[in-house]
């Protein structure tokens, strides 16, 4: 029976194969959203990341970035830098909030940049100057393309028009793009023009960072001290935590449209093939055997299925964010485990509605002419 | 023709429905099929020959009396293993070929195979010889929509030779097949039972076959009885100008207000294409 089943399977190649591709699209869209999730988390981390710090000092009791509020006299950053084990600091005063582009709001996250802590600007600058003075913003490209919004052009942070003098690369994100004004301009916006919110701390040569954290911790009163990994790794943790419910019902809703398809072909297979299955009871193969057959069939459509939806998603979806540059896409191995998993139940459940066919059918179906 | 019983039916009874929707198809048949035996079961349409053939095929169980095959009663088998029955002793022919649309000629015939307990080993070793026996080994690697009627019929009963079963039983063998073809699978069927030993129990209409048949059961109303004479109804098929039994041919038409009837579909084709070509030569 295992041999009928693949050859009826496999002599109608264009059914299989939009069967297959059926399947590949629920998988797809599982996937897609999963990539979709991971690359705006891992943009969400990228100015830390791009920051190369060696430790990162908040407000004590925070421990996050993003969705956090964190406040630091700046007379601590000083402090901090006059420290035996530090080689330089920088500073910035931080906003999660939205900026008026193009008449469209896009949250972001807002840097107030010092003149004197350049270093925690832009890392990837398109056109025009890096560093905001009083009353300018540096945005990213992407915004620009889409929104139309020029250098020379206003934008508007909360209350305050700024005007565009710079475009950056690699800070677009859909939910929190990165968006450089002066440290004075937030400043006078949250009152914080005394205050920074996160100080980034490079140590010198041959100093570990956790002996440079408990340095800090010692000497400078009321603030968190994290590793640069830990902080990622925190901030990171607190954006997949907020998708993870979406990521959970985006693989049940792409489990379920996937169990429905390969359930439909292997119904619809067994369905027109039941003549072919009487005559295969007359002859003496049984209930089980027969269902086993359908059983492989769908293990088939939904194994090239999920065969079809890796070798799509790796690279048709991987080449999708020059096409559309606002979407930040991670396609990573990891994300077809669950996909992976799934395939088999996938498979079992779907042939269940085979299963209630093979049994109903009357071998004495052969006599009929 | 050796004289040992292979099929045995003692009172077997078949009642369809109940009450006053009750039907009696077959009723209180009893019989003896020996090995090397061609027997017919002829009767006219509805009369139970296909019931009759079902149950003992083990494809449909009795509502009473009992059947043995091969020295084993199946009346209280279960349904797995009355499959399993089914695969050792029986070979199926049927009507309408009912051959595996994706599998070759070669894979129709090793189908059952796996079935047996020589597995496909063995069989493998058999089917050139059925191969060759019943020409078909230039067609070993066809597919059914490739091949014509009588070629389907003979990869059929390759079939249901392959398992080198005790019991041949065939519905309606020649019923769409025309008569020269129809007269090659009914030589194949007999040398079946003279060559092999096989039973082999074909219910049919065609009057022909009775020629080669060592027995005829004629059913009627679900009963066997005794067949008069009268019955036959001899007229000529106006296609291939075979002889066909009017009175038991399933296969007719209406032209002009007369009645004609035909040896098998394929000649009831040819007539419809071209009626007033056959009706001004008879």
């Amino acid at each position: 029976m295992f041999y009928w089943s693949m050859k009826t399977l496999f002599s109608e190649p264009m059914r299989l194969i939009v069967s297959s591709l059926a399947v590949a699209v629920s998988f797809i869209l599982v996937i897609f959203f999963s990539a979709v999730f991971e690359g705006e988390s891992n943009q969400m981390v990228t100015y830390l990341q791009k920051m190369e710090a060696d430790v990162w000092v908040m407000q004590k009791g925070v421990s996050n970035m993003h969705m956090a509020s964190s406040m630091v006299w700046d007379w601590k950053a000083d402090k901090i830098a006059k420290l035996p084990e530090v080689k330089e600091v920088s500073a910035i005063l931080y906003l999660n909030g939205p900026v008026k582009i193009g008449g469209k709001d896009w949250f972001s996250y807002i840097m107030g940049i010092s003149p004197e802590y350049q270093r925690a600007g832009p890392w990837d600058m398109v056109q025009g100057k890096a560093i905001p003075a009083q009353g300018e913003a540096v945005i990213p490209e992407v915004i620009s393309k889409l929104t139309g919004v020029q250098i020379g052009d206003e934008v508007i942070m909360i209350d305050r028009p700024l005007r565009v003098v710079g475009l950056t690369r690699g800070t677009f994100s859909m939910a929190s793009s990165v968006i450089f004004v002066s440290h004075k301009d937030l400043g006078d916006l949250v009152e914080g023009n005394d205050q920074f919110s996160y100080i980034m701390v490079y140590a010198k040569p041959g100093v570990s960072t956790q002996a440079l954290i408990k340095s800090i911790k010692y000497e400078v009163d009321k603030v968190n001290a994290l590793s640069s990994e830990d902080f990622i790794k925190s901030d990171w943790q607190l954006a997949v935590q907020m998708g993870a419910e979406i990521i959970r019902m985006m693989i049940t809703i792409g489990t379920l449209l996937a169990t429905l398809i390969v359930a439909f072909t292997a119904y619809s297979l067994i369905a027109r093939k039941k003549q072919e299955l009487a005559v295969a009871k007359a002859l003496g193969f049984s209930n089980g055997q027969i269902y086993m057959a359908a059983l492989c069939q769908s293990i088939v459509i939904t194994g090239l299925g999920l065969f079809i939806s890796l070798f799509i998603s790796f690279t048709l979806l991987t080449w999708l964010p020059a096409v559309i540059p606002q979407i930040n896409l991670a396609v990573r191995l990891h994300q077809f485990i669950p996909i992976a998993i799934i395939t088999l139940p996938v498979a079992v459940l779907a042939s269940f509605s085979a299963a209630r066919t093979v049994t109903k059918i009357d071998p004495m179906t052969v006599f009929n002419s | 023709m050796t004289t040992n019983t292979i099929l045995q039916a003692t009172n077997l009874t078949k009642i369809f429905g109940s009450g006053t929707s009750e039907v009696r198809a077959v009723n209180e048949v009893s019989l003896k099929i020996k090995h090397g035996e061609l027997v017919l079961i002829m009767g006219p349409s509805g009369s139970g020959k296909t019931t009759l053939l079902s149950m003992l095929g083990a494809l449909l169980g009795s509502t009473s009396g009992e059947v043995i095959i091969d020295g084993i009663d199946i009346s209280s088998m279960k349904s797995a293993e009355l499959a399993a029955l089914r695969a050792k002793k029986i070979g199926f022919v049927f009507q309408a070929f009912n051959l595996l649309e994706a599998l070759t000629v070669e894979e129709n015939i090793l189908f059952p195979a796996r079935l047996n307990t020589g597995g496909i080993q063995a069989a493998k070793e058999r089917l050139d010889g059925l191969l060759n026996s019943l020409g078909l080994t230039a067609r070993r690697k066809a597919l059914p929509n490739t091949l014509s009627g009588g070629e389907k019929q003979r990869v059929a009963i390759a079939r249901a030779l392959i398992n080198q079963p005790p019991i041949i039983l065939a519905d309606e063998p020649t019923g769409n097949l025309d008569s020269h073809k129809g007269q090659e699978v009914m030589m194949i069927l007999h040398d079946i039972a003279r060559d092999d030993g096989c039973a082999v129990l074909m219910v049919t209409h065609d009057p022909r076959v009775e020629e080669i048949a060592d027995r005829v059961l004629w059913l009627e109303d679900g009963a066997i009885r005794d067949r008069k004479s009268e019955q036959h109804s001899w007229v000529k098929d106006p296609v291939c100008g075979m002889r066909v039994d009017e009175w038991t041919a399933t296969i007719a038409t209406e032209y002009k207000n007369q009645q004609y009837v035909f040896c098998s579909q394929n000649c009831l084709d040819r007539f419809n294409k071209n009626a007033e070509q056959y009706t001004n030569k008879s």
